[in-house]
């Protein structure tokens, strides 16, 4: 997220040209691999590459820019989760058998102190499916609100109503874990 | 973790927060960072066919897509362009399988419009269906003579001398007007035995109904209708008429008479 495309690189994989392809892919897959990671997506990379093997062919009709960029980047993120979710309800749910599921299993310390990551995907697990949507995409994919309207198809007064909700939700489950914790 | 990587990202997290009113809740700040430190600081490396298409460059950009993109586009050309060789497409199947189904509802319904036609046009054909219609639903006693009610009095005739038989022994005082009339009958059919042998079997019966009808009322809907016609013709004309009816009569009385002849027979002396 640090680095961003310079102007040539983003001109040349704008006009289609392959010479920008690696600097696009360099810059924009943390993101989109975040982002399918904060969605709780079982295998991030794959459907990270997946992304853009489909994208980077089809950057020539791309139009706005670094925000149109990244705004194309994200809409097929965005509907290869909506896939992969559809995918996943059909097929019937296999998981090894893991002690940290195992209710009779109490956490330990480290786990405790160190799960950030696992925390907050937790915690995000517990919101609205939309709410959760609007938040991932405006942090982790650094979108603006008339963006993420244009990927979920909604009105920006709505993504905002979302979000509002998705924040309120949000710190009532941190405090509440806090509470808990301490 | 500290998530406060760069100045710019924990700015665009503050706008969010202070849009929504929640500026001052520091542990939701602190989640949101979390949440944004899970973007990787470095890119996955890449598979194989994204590798390729990444290194691509400007050598060979054509090969490179041609190797990423078949499994996208084949798929979706497959339903409008021409298919590859093996390949048929369901869309068509479908469209034919459909014709075929108009198709034959059509032709089901032009015909069913025809026959009705023709039945509202011709009197002849409603008569027809009028009479097999009679010829299913009639017979339900006697199932083995099913034929015999189309043709009305040949077909009733086997029917009554049974009853006729049977009332002279149950009821003696029906029985000599019976008998009377058959013997009747017996002097007109005698005459016609001379003009032909079969006559005499056509009367008495024709008589015998005449003289049953009215006591057994066993038999209302089949012999009613058919009597009237045939007694009249019996009785009234006489010999002539059954003259008349002989080439049709000796087939289907033959073979009941001998039931009927002796019954009567034995009552007449």
């Amino acid at each position: 997220m640090a680095q961003q495309l310079s102007d040539d690189e983003l001109s040349a994989a704008l006009a289609g040209d392959p010479s920008g392809f690696s600097a696009v892919y360099t810059v924009m897959s943390p993101a989109v691999l975040g982002y399918f990671r904060a969605r709780g997506v079982d295998d991030a990379e794959a459907l990270t590459q997946d992304v853009f093997v489909d994208i980077l062919p089809k950057l020539a009709g791309v139009s706005g820019g670094h925000t149109g960029l990244r705004t194309f980047i994200f809409s097929v993120a965005h509907a290869r989760l909506v896939d992969y979710r559809r995918r996943a309800e059909r097929t019937p749910h296999l998981a090894e058998y893991d002690p940290l599921n195992d209710a009779r299993y109490s956490a330990s310390a480290e786990d405790e102190a160190l799960g950030s990551l696992g925390g907050i995907s937790d915690t995000l697990a517990r919101l609205n499916e939309e709410q959760r949507e609007v938040l991932v995409l405006r942090i982790v994919a650094d979108l603006s609100i008339e963006q993420v309207a244009g990927i979920m198809d909604k009105t920006p007064g709505a993504i905002k109503q979302l979000q509002r909700r998705g924040l309120s939700a949000l710190r009532e489950l941190v405090t509440e874990k806090d509470h808990a914790a301490s | 973790m500290t998530g406060t990587r760069d100045p710019h990202q924990d700015g665009s997290i503050h706008a969010m927060l202070s849009d929504s009113g929640l500026e001052c809740a520091a542990e939701l700040r602190s989640a949101l960072e979390q949440l944004r430190a899970v973007v990787p600081d470095a890119a996955p490396t890449p598979r194989a066919d994204l590798a390729a298409l990444l290194a691509a460059g400007a050598a060979a950009p054509a090969s490179a897509t041609t190797t990423a993109l078949p499994a996208v586009e084949s798929a979706k050309d497959a339903a409008d362009e021409s298919l590859p060789t093996g390949i048929t497409s369901l869309a068509e199947r479908r469209g034919r399988k459909r014709r075929l189904a108009i198709v034959g509802g059509a032709v089901v319904g032009a015909m069913t419009l025809g026959a009705g036609a023709v039945a509202a046009s011709s009197e002849d054909f409603r008569l027809s269906v009028n009479q097999s219609v009679d010829a299913i639903f009639q017979p339900e006693g006697d199932a083995t003579q099913a034929p015999e009610p189309v043709q009305p009095s040949p077909a009733s005739i086997p029917v009554f001398p049974a009853p006729a038989a049977t009332s002279p022994a149950g009821t003696p005082g029906a029985a000599p007007s019976s008998n009377a009339r058959t013997g009747a009958g017996s002097d007109g059919d005698e005459d016609s035995d001379k003009k032909a042998g079969r006559k005499p079997r056509t009367t008495p019966p024709a008589v015998g109904r005449n003289g049953i009808l009215p006591t057994p009322g066993q038999r209302p809907g089949m012999p009613a209708p058919a009597l009237p016609g045939y007694g009249n013709n019996g009785n009234g004309d006489g010999n002539g008429d059954d003259n008349e009816d002989l080439p049709r009569v000796p087939g289907r009385i033959t073979p009941t008479l001998p039931g009927v002849v002796p019954t009567k027979a034995p009552v007449h002396p």
